[in-house]
């Protein structure tokens, strides 16, 4: 009785305030909702009856991934995939978060290592694969629906648009239900789950459950970092708002809004440059050094002042000739952030981590963009360089699990922006795609969770290698660690030979490296098309699947960019590398027997499965790629 | 194409020379023959025609080639071209270039070339991997401005991203339009000219070249006049069965063979060869659309024993069923095999076990290999 007491008291105050869908419950009945709408005076003419929409509902998930970016998109394709039910939650009515048509930031990721990109693969790469083949024209709105599609065709993911987690009910140290508002359904939603993933960026069911967290920059002592501050301070890197034009052909005019703030650009910093401005301007950015949530509106009105202020300058300044002929052609509306909430996990990574390239045993992501701190002030500050870009990687650093889980909530982790890292250690991590392997170990450590009962923090303790095998298997690739799955037959092989070997060895391909890194070649590269390549038993297996990784190229980005670029760094099509057409085959009694053939291919990692059956050898045939003139494989898996 | 034969008593290039090599060669008696030639620059809209010219030595052997072009491809008229002069060596490797007298190379927004940027230049123009190789000209405009990495949601200062070792700063454009006059399709044009020009001799000296390259532009040279004397044939099996880099421009050459030296040919290669080489001729014999007498494929039995790998099993095992079922000679020669490496052993088995000829005493063998293995097969 007590407990519902209070809760009447919880809905008396949010009344009073007239906030619609703060609430203050913390139990998962309906009988409990505070939204109650018993005034609700909705008369039907169609049925000639009075009654009350029910805009109240109860959904029960094995996972509930709270954010719809690339991180979240991750994390729940990942939990989907291996067994368990989920639910993805997204406050905006487009998936994709910074990389949306409301924001169209670049996917970034391991772009640029000494002139080579080290892609990340997995769930991420399939998407921008994906957005390869269905968005040639590299359209912004089409990548939303090319995401969601990405989404809502996974048979065990529900996916909830314009839906913002408000609150979590808590059981203890336990988040038991999130209490989600769908906008444009006024139902509230109370979703109940044994596992939450808050990849939402600014982690408000997390803050909510209680999960510790700090926001601002660390000063240098705390984790002896060289680019922190010498004090602690409050400052946050800012929002950016972009912008994009398209040449008209003729000259255009512009005049500014009237809420346009004026930009000179007199005493700007020589390294705040306009190159590329056509496409946005990335350092049209405000932060802060106080509650940078609180501010957003304010900082959102300030970004669009500052916005058109810097277009009004480069329209009508007269030092842009060349933009005459332009005119915007999209302006954000909405700014994309870079960040806030950081929460506790049982390890914070910190700059040295990753410049001194720790060696994680609970490692499960990678990273490798430059220590890409922003200035505080952004464009209010112009005299200082827009970015400091401390420090450039020459190789991957890892990422460790236990800094994707919550310290304090024990059913609670994090993917993107939100997980337990400092300020200097996110202006690295910060990157989309970097934020994308979080979410995918984070959606598979969920589906353990689940399968054997056990808490995120034991998944860490008791099951770091299953959830590493796990991950390998699915494409993620792990740093300075060779995936070895004792269930892998390919391994008990007797003999693995290719047709023909431009380069590498057919022996690579059962290492457990799935790309060339470190120097060292882990591929087999046939010699010419119509390449096959057999593994022969010299005792019969039970095979049921066999699983290939192949090569797209991860030393060139595939990540759609608004200026189309198709260079030695940057492809703007499918890769050319990518294998297009095989067929696989068995040996049973001395004949070989067709198990399944694959035409237009679309994946770097390719499943063939098929009925259990018992095998002394299998065959690939390896007809044609999107263009390479030979086939690069990386792995190969059996399993029964 | 044209050919325009000149000697010229005393050659005098009135170019500032940059990088000496043997194309130095300021002697009486240079022959240079004037190709007219076409070709495509990936910068240019449609095919270029121009002159290749070849230089030779006073004993008619090609020594190199030259080719005036342009420094820059100059889309709005804005810059200043500079005519240059490449050089090659006979088999189309980038030698060196050459300016006109006072000329000088200039870079973006109207700054010259110092001095190391000509060295740099050279080296750009001489490394064949050069990341020019896959860049489109729309994207050489500046070269990167180090320390700005500039990429954090839109694109950076500039279109093209380049190690400062790979360009000249500020003369991407140049290094660009150089570099794929250097290095494009020119060279392919160069290779097959020499072969042209070469003398039967000068071809069998290039087969035995231990400079490898002159190797598939003498076979291709010989593949065009149809030449298959044993004389050129002979050096062609001997160094193809001891350098694997080479079979596949020799068995292209092979392939077109009169049947008998093909079929022969092969055979020695198969004898003499390799693994790989091995596996290379047993491919072809399987792939030929040729007629080749089963009689041939029988011999292959007293050949059976340079076949030491599971793969060398398979492939001419799988020749065998394709072009030679029921053989009674290899059927023969296979059974000794059942006692040996296991994974050969049942890959010899089940071919057999296709064999509708096989006399009873091999019947038996076989019989005893499957009751040994039944739960291995």
């Amino acid at each position: 009785m007590k407990r519902r007491e209070f809760f009447k008291k919880g809905t008396k105050a949010v009344v009073a305030a007239g906030v619609v869908p703060i609430i203050a419950s913390s139990c998962a009945s309906t009988n409990d909702i505070l939204d109650d709408r018993n005034k609700d005076k909705w008369y039907h003419l169609g049925t000639g009856k009075k009654g009350i929409p029910n805009r109240k509902k109860i959904v029960n998930y094995d996972v509930a991934v709270i954010g719809g970016g690339a991180a979240g998109i991750c994390a729940a394709v990942a939990a989907a995939r291996n067994g368990s039910k989920t639910v993805l939650v997204q406050d905006r009515p487009v998936l994709g978060g910074n990389a949306s048509s409301e924001m169209r930031v670049h996917l970034n990721g391991v772009n640029n290592l000494k002139g080579k990109a080290e892609r990340e693969t997995g769930i991420i790469e399939e998407i921008l694969l994906h957005n390869r083949f269905e968005n040639e024209q590299e359209s912004f709105p089409v990548f939303d629906h090319v995401m969601y599609d990405f989404v809502v065709r996974e048979p065990n993911l529900t996916l909830m648009l314009n839906t913002q987690a408000i609150e979590a009910v808590m059981d203890g140290d336990k988040i038991k239900s999130a209490k989600c508002w769908q906008s444009t359904t006024e139902t509230l939603y109370t979703i109940n789950a044994p596992v939450y993933i808050d990849s939402s960026g600014d982690g408000l069911l997390g803050a909510s459950a209680g999960a510790e967290y700090r926001t601002g920059r660390e000063g240098k002592a705390e984790f002896d970092e060289t680019y922190a501050p010498d004090e602690p301070d409050g400052w946050q890197m800012g929002a950016t708002l972009l912008m994009s034009s398209k040449d008209m052909g003729r000259p255009m005019k512009y005049i500014p809004p009237s809420f346009a703030i004026k930009y000179t650009h007199e005493g700007g910093h020589k390294r705040r440059k306009f190159a590329g401005f056509q496409d946005g301007i990335w350092w049209i950015e405000v932060g802060s050094d106080g509650d940078i949530i609180g501010d957003a509106e304010i900082n959102r009105h300030k970004l669009m002042g500052y916005l058109h202020g810097v277009w009004d300058y480069i329209k009508n300044s007269g030092n842009f000739p060349e933009a005459e002929n332009l005119a915007l052609d999209w302006v954000g509306s909405l700014p994309s952030r870079r960040e806030s909430r950081r929460f506790i996990g049982d390890y914070i990574v910190s700059e040295k981590d990753m410049t001194e390239h720790k060696h994680f045993y609970d490692a499960v992501a990678f990273g490798g963009w430059s220590l890409d701190e922003h200035n505080p002030g952004g464009i209010e500050d112009i005299s200082e360089p827009p970015s400091y870009f401390h420090y450039h990687f020459e190789e991957v650093y890892q990422f460790p699990f236990r800094s994707l889980y919550s310290k304090n909530v024990s059913n609670l982790m994090f993917a993107g922006r939100n997980v337990s890292q400092t300020h200097i250690a996110l202006s690295s991590s910060r990157i989309m795609a970097t934020c994308s392997l979080q979410g995918q170990a984070v959606g598979t450590a969920a589906t353990i969770c689940n399968r054997k009962n056990v808490l995120p923090r034991e998944v860490g303790k008791n099951h770091i290698s299953e959830l590493q095998e796990m991950l390998m298997r699915d494409d993620a690739f792990i740093p300075k660690r060779p995936a070895n799955d004792p269930k892998d037959l390919a391994k008990k092989s007797s003999l693995i030979f290719g047709s023909s070997t431009l380069s590498g060895d057919p022996k690579n391909l059962l290492n457990g490296i799935s790309r060339d890194i470190d120097g060292a070649i882990n591929h087999w590269k046939s010699d010419g098309l119509n390449a096959e390549l057999q593994l022969e038993w010299e005792s019969p297996v039970d095979l049921s699947s066999v699983e290939l990784k192949c090569d797209t190229n991860v030393k060139r980005n595939i990540m759609m960019r608004k200026d189309s670029r198709n260079n030695e760094l940057y492809g703007n099509h499918v890769p050319k590398e990518m294998l297009k057409s095989l067929s696989l085959q068995a040996r049973v009694n001395g004949k070989w027997h067709d198990l399944g053939s694959i035409e237009n291919n679309r994946t770097r990692l390719i499943k063939f499965k098929f009925d259990n059956l018992k095998t002394t050898a299998v065959k690939l045939k390896l007809k044609e790629t999107y263009g390479a003139v030979n086939v690069k494989l990386f792995e190969i898996r059996c399993y029964s | 194409m044209v050919n325009k034969l000149k000697l010229i008593s005393f050659l005098f290039f009135p170019y500032w020379i940059l990088f000496s090599n043997d194309l130095d060669v300021m002697s009486n008696d240079i022959i240079e023959i004037n190709h007219e030639v076409e070709v495509y620059h990936p910068g240019e809209i449609g095919a270029i025609h121009t002159i290749l010219t070849e230089i030779q030595n006073k004993d008619s052997v090609t020594i190199g080639y030259a080719m005036n072009v342009e420094s820059v491809i100059c889309l709005e008229e804005v810059c200043k071209v500079i005519p240059v002069r490449l050089y090659w060596n006979s088999i189309g490797v980038y030698q060196k270039y050459v300016l006109e007298e006072g000329a000088t190379l200039e870079k973006y927004e109207a700054d010259f070339f110092e001095p190391e940027d000509y060295k740099k230049l050279h080296s750009v123009l001489a490394n064949t991997n050069s990341p020019f190789k896959d860049v489109e000209i729309s994207e050489v405009l500046t070269v990167v401005d180090h320390g700005d990495e500039d990429v954090d949601a839109v694109s950076g200062a500039t279109a093209l991203e380049l190690d400062e070792k790979d360009t000249v700063p500020g003369a991407a454009l140049t290094c660009y339009t150089l570099w794929h006059w250097a290095n494009g399709e020119i060279v392919k044009t160069i290779r097959k000219t020499t072969g042209e020009s070469s003398t039967n001799s000068k071809l069998f000296e290039f087969i035995v070249d231990d400079n490898i390259s002159f190797y598939p532009i003498a076979l291709e040279a010989l593949k065009e006049r149809k030449n298959y004397e044993i004389e050129y044939v002979e050096p062609v099996i001997k160094r193809v069965s001891l350098n694997d880099t080479l079979i596949k421009s020799s068995i292209t050459y092979l392939e077109s063979a009169p049947i008998e030296v093909y079929s022969s040919a092969l055979k020695e290669v198969f004898i003499n060869g390799g693994k790989l080489q091995r596996i290379a001729v047993m491919r072809s014999l399987q792939h030929t659309k040729r007629e080749i007498p089963r009689a041939y494929f029988d011999s292959y039995n007293k050949e059976m024993v340079h076949l030491k790998s599971f793969q060398e099993f398979s492939v001419f095992l799988g020749l065998m069923e394709d072009k030679n079922p029921n053989s009674e000679q290899i059927n023969k020669g296979l059974i000794p095999f059942l006692d040996g490496n296991f994974l050969i052993a049942r890959r010899v088995y089940w071919y057999l076990s296709e064999q509708n000829n096989l006399n009873a005493n091999q019947q038996d063998k076989l019989q005893q290999f499957f009751e040994k293995h039944e739960d291995r097969l």
